[in-house]
């Protein structure tokens, strides 16, 4: 039977014998396990639609410290910042002693003033051991290091004066009165020689310091003999004392022991052909020739590939050649296949999972990326069929097979079975690594020379005291350090952030009047500072934020766009489609230029391609190339300039200004052909949450701005990563203009009357976009304010651009690039050319540094310098229901997203290499749906150096205005939400909305807060308070005094 | 007119001049552990190039006005013997004038995306020393005039280009890339050094005018016999080939997409992979004298455009497509080389040089530019039609594009043909030294062979 037509055969339905139930049920198992270990992989989707998400989602059940450690061990990546990181943030100030002394207390709760040996009490020894660095390192590195450096000449640097002359003059006086009387004989000397257990050690020091001319020893010298007769009796006492440290699992892959017994690694083998399959598997349409039977799935497209006779000629490839023709010839499912593997490499039962999830893990970008496209085949042109990833770990384990024993034959002359390669390398381990005594014994004696523990101490100490001595030291290890310093380092911000809101709320809040218009933003954290300049600018204006989908969900197609897009929060699957249209009078126009633009596009392409091709590439590079000079020169020194060229162009192809989108749909079915748009009903239910949600029901000014958000930069393949997280990964801007039209309808507002809900007369929502890189609002639907409206509407207008360019002017401050000493108009042009820069990396900060979600009415934050640090979302209290259905609604939508946010760039930050996707520069595309790094290498997953470089890895602290009772109902009510504060990896606060007490989640309840500061500095404007800095700032209160001013007039007006 | 050739020649020293100082000012002061601002390191380049840049187009413009085809900068006799002397000589002609030019153009321009697009990276200060060796040798190297200089140049070009594909030093990848680039260019250092010898041999001197007649590019007359011309030929082939990932060094242009996305623009995209084309097109006059040379060059050149062109087709990142697409291009100047088209290679090398550089600089943009050309055309991008394979059977596709994405096997054979081998006979002379050692003084000679790898746990890594 020919290759090919084996292939044609369903695989499943070959001359296997027929199965026996118990085989058919181990097979079900091991799918069943296959899947369970494919949680662990990273659930990052394609890079253009862009989903902030918890790394470590798979672990949520769990309490977040195990949680981080676990995936830490299981990924191999730091769960906190490194121990250096947490001291400089300790000297620098960031962290508080108090607040380390503080949380060491409340971690070790009773234990904490337990004597240890009557050395120091525990609370002592962990301070000590977070204070000072401790070093180690492997055995061979610390004998170099104790021979050659000043360690046993020097007591160690940064231990008091005092404690070291003591301890250097109560040694000398042991050696002088003890020690060397004993030599001089005498019974009850030899005796008590005996009961010291005489330390040998010290033999070989007296040899070498000289002991004849003991008496006259120098100062120096006497610092030596300690600290070597110190390091003697260190090691001495740890020789024989079991390990307390937390023992890594020992590796489980044949690889990881093979790679530790003989440094070749032989996943260098399996990923240069595993990398370039599954890119050419999961590609998008980079490659101009798409793999052959890709359809077919994963394994039996890689069996047509590398079955057939040629190819490289590399030994271990023509085997699996042989055996994946076996397979077909046979007709071995990839499951069975899989069930082959794992019995040749002898991997038992008892240990599939663990196996497996090791393998795949060993390329988890790339596994992750087939995993995502099979089950959210919704979100990528060209989806997976069904099992790709269980067929993935199939030829995955074939190639390891050979891989392995081609490595294991070149480097260990290893012939026999795979099944006793663990074995056999574990064997060659053992021999060369016998347990280590110095890395341990340095622990002690550096800790010995903090304390000023002397020799005579130390060697008094009988076995199970050194038991209990080195229990107290080990336990306490890297890990459990971190986890204190990184507690204390969150508490300092989470004190600072309390009393601040403690101290803000607590100021009186004026009646307002009418305010002159509103604007309604997105809850996105960057808005924050927006926000407070449009405040600032005009303190007549209201500005309030929801999610910004602004409850619109709907999959859009812009007028000039190929598709639609689902513009709503992830987990949403919208019901409703939208399209833009060109009004009447431009429909030829509009026509016109949707030709040319398709011309222009299919000529554009046709040289994309061209270009890249061979005959056409010659025509093409050397007729037209010298001409591309041109762009490549204009575009990279003067980025924005060119871009206005090009946009003056682009004018000419450019949809036509007037567009309206198809919102009412009438009777019809929902669909995109037919049935675009919205019915009445579901207009209105959009618009009640809405309104309800913000506490929007009465009040309203003549003109609310609807603004969402967006991001526009070039070279830049995290883009979407910048947009409206609520609109998955995309610029919420239709959705404003969708519910702005919606809100202004004249149907939609005769419903929400009934539902008690009374707009206006002379209320106009318009809608917008703020691009939060460039910092510019565009506005929709402008010619439909009503002209009576135009002077407000104008007059907003110009606020907001005032408000953008301080807002550029505040982003600045973080930009290295950018001088402290721009003005207000040349931040922003910094920022406009920044969207424009091909070589710019940082085209802005996106989330970076969030560390606060404040859910409440704007007035509890209203002139609080908050530095962009916080996600701000409005709700009222006072207009919720018994049931808090608001409160429990809008929580729904706030809690994933922010959680979502901020843990994914607390871990990116805490190891950009191993959780993010490391440094941007040599960043590759691949396959249209990730990056990889340089010319191949895992997909990566997480988010760039470059996009996290000035955020605080905090947790994300929730203040919610309500009352601690309101909150536990809505806790019960929702597992995810509840799930979350639970275990942890959010904070969670409430602050009454009457008395303002605050009060913090701590063990299932709430426990009041007492701030430690009643006051907050205050500044004129947001611009005074962080002139001149580029580091996090305080908070604020931020009180013109004109406004001061205009609040005297109101009241008294009032 | 000799003050004019005078200024000519003042104007030609500047031109080599700046780039060097660079090399110096930035070099220096890192071995002296002078930490330079990026506010320095950014006005120094600068400076150097536009200097440099300005130089240029003023032999240009004084050239074009006198009508001079051909200016030389002596830099002094080095060695001077009867009948053999090394001479470091630099020619301003109709090759080396616009290829410095471009050279200037092209690195000014990356130098200027770099200086943003490193900033605050860690190798800052590193990427731009090397950086600065490789204009100057690119520069020594487009201008020289004798053998011996274009071999300083040429040097000076692979060793900075393999540092920057290593830039990455702590990661594996970069590392065992960067080795690989390295050892193929050691390769190709040996037969343009073993073609220098040759050429000594024959003429008793290095240079480029007494080997390629006096007359200006292109010109010359060369004087070599068939067979001469053959083994000198062949030998710079060898030489090109290792320097512009010909058939059977390809292998090694995709693994150079290491280092961050400047070097890779400036080096594989337009200036570095050019520097094999080039050196056949300044002994092009050579080429004529023998039949056969020409052919080898052209069957060489249409190989490696076929194969480029087919294992570009299924490249599945955006770097790998675009290094596969510029090694067509390649391929294509190099056979109109040999095929005695010079002019016609010579713009088609400065065309492609420019269109793939701005490319290579937009790499990070092409979602945005796909998603902008789906708009535009309203629907999913169409593959191009594949259409020399429309009409072989499946199983033959199937094989193709196995070849195509196993990117020739080329590395394959080199390491299982050469490098294999070469290992072998080394370490068997390893081991009869350790043999004859391990006898003489009657015990294990070597104690490093017993330290085995350190595995360190999560633990360590603090």
């Amino acid at each position: 039977m020919s290759a090919s037509e084996a292939a044609s055969e369903p695989l499943s339905h070959g001359t296997t014998p027929p199965a026996s139930e118990a085989r058919q049920s181990r097979l079900a198992h091991l799918k069943e396990v296959i899947e369970r270990a494919a949680h662990l992989l990273p659930s990052q989707g394609p890079i253009t639609v862009f989903i902030h998400h918890n790394t470590l989602h798979a672990f949520e059940d769990l309490p977040f410290d195990d949680a981080v450690q676990k995936g830490a061990q299981i990924f191999g990546c730091h769960p906190y910042l490194t121990e250096d990181r947490y001291r400089q943030e300790l000297v620098r100030g960031r962290i508080r002693f108090a607040d380390l002394w503080e949380v060491l207390r409340e971690d070790l709760g009773a234990a904490a003033e337990e004597k240890i040996l009557g050395l120091c009490s525990r609370l002592a020894l962990r301070l000590t051991m977070l204070q000072y660095p401790l070093h180690s390192g492997p055995t061979e590195e610390l004998v170099w290091y104790v021979a050659e450096t000043d360690a046993l000449r020097r007591v160690r640097s940064g231990v008091s004066s005092a404690v070291r002359e003591q301890m250097i003059a109560e040694t000398r006086h042991w050696v002088l009165r003890d020690l060397r009387n004993s030599g001089k004989d005498s019974k009850a000397n030899r005796s008590r020689r005996e009961a010291f257990r005489f330390p040998t050690v010290l033999r070989s020091i007296f040899d070498r310091l000289d002991e004849s001319t003991i008496e006259s020893w120098s100062e120096a010298e006497w610092e030596e003999f300690t600290l070597r007769a110190l390091w003697g009796v260190c090691c001495q006492g740890v020789a024989n004392t079991p390990s307390f440290a937390p023992t890594t699992p020992s590796s489980i892959r044949h690889r990881d022991l093979l790679l530790a017994a003989t440094g070749t690694d032989a996943d260098l083998l399996v990923h240069d052909e595993l990398i370039r399959f599954c890119a050419a598997f999961v590609d998008q349409g980079l490659a101009r020739w798409p793999l052959p039977r890709r359809d077919d799935g994963f394994f039996r497209a890689f069996s047509a590939l590398y079955g057939q006779p040629g190819g490289q000629p590399a030994r271990w490839l023509r085997d699996v050649g042989k055996e994946l023709r076996r397979l077909e010839g046979e007709a071995v499912p990839p499951l069975e296949s899989i069930h082959e593997s794992l019995e040749i490499l002898g991997v038992p039962k008892s240990e599939w999972y663990d196996y497996l999830a090791a393998t795949l893990l060993a390329l988890r970008g790339w596994a992750g990326m087939i995993r995502q496209m099979e089950l959210r085949g919704d979100r990528v042109a060209h989806p997976a069929p069904k099992g790709s990833l269980l067929e993935y770990v199939a030829v995955r384990l074939i190639l390891d097979r050979f891989a392995l024993a081609e490595t294991a034959r070149q480097t260990l002359d290893f012939t026999k079975p795979l099944r006793d390669l663990r074995d056999e390398a574990g064997k060659r381990l053992n021999l060369s690594y016998p347990p280590a005594v110095e890395p341990r014994a340095f622990l002690v004696f550096q800790l010995a020379q903090v304390f000023g523990w002397t020799p005579e101490r130390l060697v008094r100490l009988h076995e199970q005291e050194w038991k209990t001595l080195l229990r107290e030291i080990e336990t306490f290890s890297t890990w459990e350090r971190r986890r204190i310093f990184h507690r204390a380092y969150e508490r300092c911000l989470c004190t600072r952030a309390l009393d601040a809101i403690a101290a803000h709320a607590a100021r009186p809040v004026m009646p307002a009047a009418r305010p002159r218009f509103q604007a309604i933003f997105c809850i996105d954290e960057r808005e924050e500072s927006f926000r407070r300049h449009l405040e600032e600018v005009a303190d007549d204006v209201e500005t309030e934020s929801v999610a910004g989908f602004f409850h619109i969900a709907m999959y859009y197609r812009g007028a000039a766009d190929a598709y639609f897009i689902p513009l709503c929060p992830v987990v949403i699957r919208p019901q409703q489609w939208v399209a833009e249209q060109v009004a009447t009078d431009w429909q030829e126009e509009f026509q016109r230029r949707a030709r040319t633009r398709r011309l222009l596009g299919t000529v554009l392409h046709q040289i994309h391609v061209g270009t890249r091709t061979f005959a056409s590439g010659a025509l093409l590079t050397g007729s037209l190339g010298v001409l591309a000079s041109f762009p490549l020169v204009a575009r990279i020194l003067f980025p924005r300039l060119t871009a206005r060229i090009r946009q003056l162009f682009g004018g000419f192809v450019r949809t036509p200004p007037q567009t309206r989108l198809q919102l009412e749909r009438g009777d019809k079915t929902a669909g995109p052909d037919d049935g675009l748009g919205f019915n009445v009903d579901e207009m209105t239910d959009g618009a009640e949450k809405l309104l309800r949600d913000l506490g929007l029901t009465s009040g309203f000014s003549r003109l609310v701005l609807l603004i969402g958000h967006g991001s526009e930069s070039l070279n830049n393949p995290y883009n979407s990563a910048y947009n409206c997280g609520a609109c998955g990964g995309a610029a919420g801007g239709p959705n404003a203009r969708a519910m702005a039209s919606i809100l202004n309808t004249l149907g939609v507002r005769e419903r929400l009357a009934q539902r008690g809900l009374l707009l206006p007369e002379d209320t106009v929502f318009v809608g917008g976009c703020h691009n939060t890189c460039t910092d510019t609002v565009l506005f929709f639907d402008e010619d439909r304010i009503p002209s009576s409206h135009r002077e407000d509407f104008a007059a907003a207008q110009a606020n907001l651009e005032t408000a953008c360019e301080r807002n550029a002017h505040e982003r600045c401050r973080r930009f290295l690039a950018a001088p402290l000493s721009l003005s207000f108009s040349a931040a922003r042009h910094h920022v406009e050319e920044r969207a424009e820069d091909l070589g710019q990396t940082r085209p802005e900060c996106g989330h970076a540094s969030n560390a606060l979600c404040i859910v409440g009415r704007r007035r509890t934050t209203r002139g609080l310098f908050l530095d962009r640090r916080a996600f701000l979302t409005s709700y009222d209290p006072a207009q919720d229901d018994a049931e808090h259905t608001i409160l429990t609604r809008v929580l729904q939508a706030v809690f994933p997203v922010c959680a979502g946010i901020n843990l994914e760039y607390y871990f990116s930050y805490v190891d950009n290499t191993g959780w993010g996707s490391g440094t941007k520069l040599p960043h590759n595309i691949a396959a249209l749906v990730g990056v990889m790094d340089g010319a191949a290498s895992d997909l990566r997953t997480g988010l760039p150096l470059q996009m996290v470089e000035i955020h605080e890895p905090v947790r994300l602290l929730n203040i919610i205005e309500t009352t601690p009772e309101a909150m536990l109902t809505v806790l019960a009510r929702d597992e995810s939400i509840s799930r979350l504060c639970r275990n942890g990896w959010v904070r969670l606060a409430v602050l009454h909305p009457t008395t303002r007490q605050l009060s913090i989640y701590q063990n299932g309840r709430f426990q009041d807060y007492q701030p430690q500061t009643a006051t907050l500095p205050v500044a004129a404007s947001s611009a005074d308070w962080y002139r001149g800095w580029r580091d996090h700032l305080e908070f604020a209160h931020i009180e013109s005094r004109e406004t001061i001013g205009a609040g005297g007039e109101e009241q008294g007006h009032a | 007119m000799p003050e004019v050739i005078e200024l000519m020649s003042g104007l030609g020293m500047v031109v080599i001049a700046a780039p060097i100082l660079l090399v110096f000012f930035l070099g220096i002061c890192s071995l002296l552990d002078r930490r330079l601002t990026e506010a320095t390191i950014v006005k120094s380049i600068q400076a150097a190039i536009v200097v440099g840049l300005l130089a240029a187009l003023g032999v240009l413009i004084l050239m074009l006005a006198q009508d001079t085809r051909h200016v030389v900068v002596e830099v002094g006799e080095w060695v001077k013997m009867a009948g053999f002397h090394v001479t470091v000589k630099f020619v301003f002609d109709r090759l080396s004038v616009p290829f410095a030019i471009l050279s200037f153009i092209v690195s000014g321009t990356i130098a200027s995306f770099a200086t943003r697009y490193m900033h605050r990276e860690r190798g800052y200060n590193r990427f731009f020393v090397l950086y600065a060796v490789f204009l100057a040798g690119m520069i020594v190297a487009s201008l020289a005039g004798t053998i011996e200089t274009l071999f300083l140049g040429w040097e000076l070009v692979g060793l900075s280009s393999a540092l920057l594909v290593a830039f990455y030093q702590d990661r594996l990848g970069p590392s065992r890339n960067g080795l690989w680039i390295w050892c193929v260019y050691r390769v190709s250092d040996a037969a343009l050094l073993l073609a220098a010898v040759v050429l000594h041999h024959m003429t008793g001197e290095g240079d480029f005018d007494q080997l390629l007649g006096a007359g200006p590019w292109p010109e010359g007359q060369a004087s070599a016999s068939g067979a001469q011309a053959f083994i000198v030929g062949i030998l710079l082939l060898i030489a090109a080939a290792g320097k512009s990932g010909l058939i059977p060094f390809s292998g090694w242009l995709p693994r150079a997409m290491e280092g961050p996305t400047p070097s890779s623009a400036i080096f594989y995209g337009a200036l570095s992979v050019h520097l094999g084309a080039y050196l056949l097109l300044r002994v092009s006059p050579l080429l004529e004298c023998s039949l056969w040379l020409g052919a080898v060059i052209v069957v060489l050149g249409l190989s490696t455009a076929v194969l480029a062109y087919l294992i570009g087709s299924v490249q599945t990142d955006i770097k790998a497509a675009l290094s596969f697409a510029s090694l067509s291009q390649v391929g294509i100047i190099v056979a109109e080389i040999g095929l005695g088209f010079r002019y016609l290679a010579l713009v088609h090398l400065l065309g492609h040089a420019c269109l793939r550089t701005l490319q290579f600089v937009r790499a990070s943009s092409l979602l945005h530019d796909y998603h902008a050309l789906e708009n535009a055309i309203g629907k999913h991008l169409p593959h191009a039609p594949f259409f020399p394979l429309r009409w072989v059977g499946t199983f033959t596709r199937a094989s193709i594009y196995r070849l195509a994405l196993d990117r020739g096997c080329l590395d394959s054979w080199l390491k299982m043909c050469i490098v294999a081998p070469f290992v072998r006979l080394f370490l068997w002379c390893d081991a009869r030294e350790r043999g004859w050692t391990d006898f003489l003084t009657g015990a294990q000679s070597r104690e490093s062979s017993e330290v085995k790898p350190i595995p360190t746990g999560i633990e360590e890594l603090t």
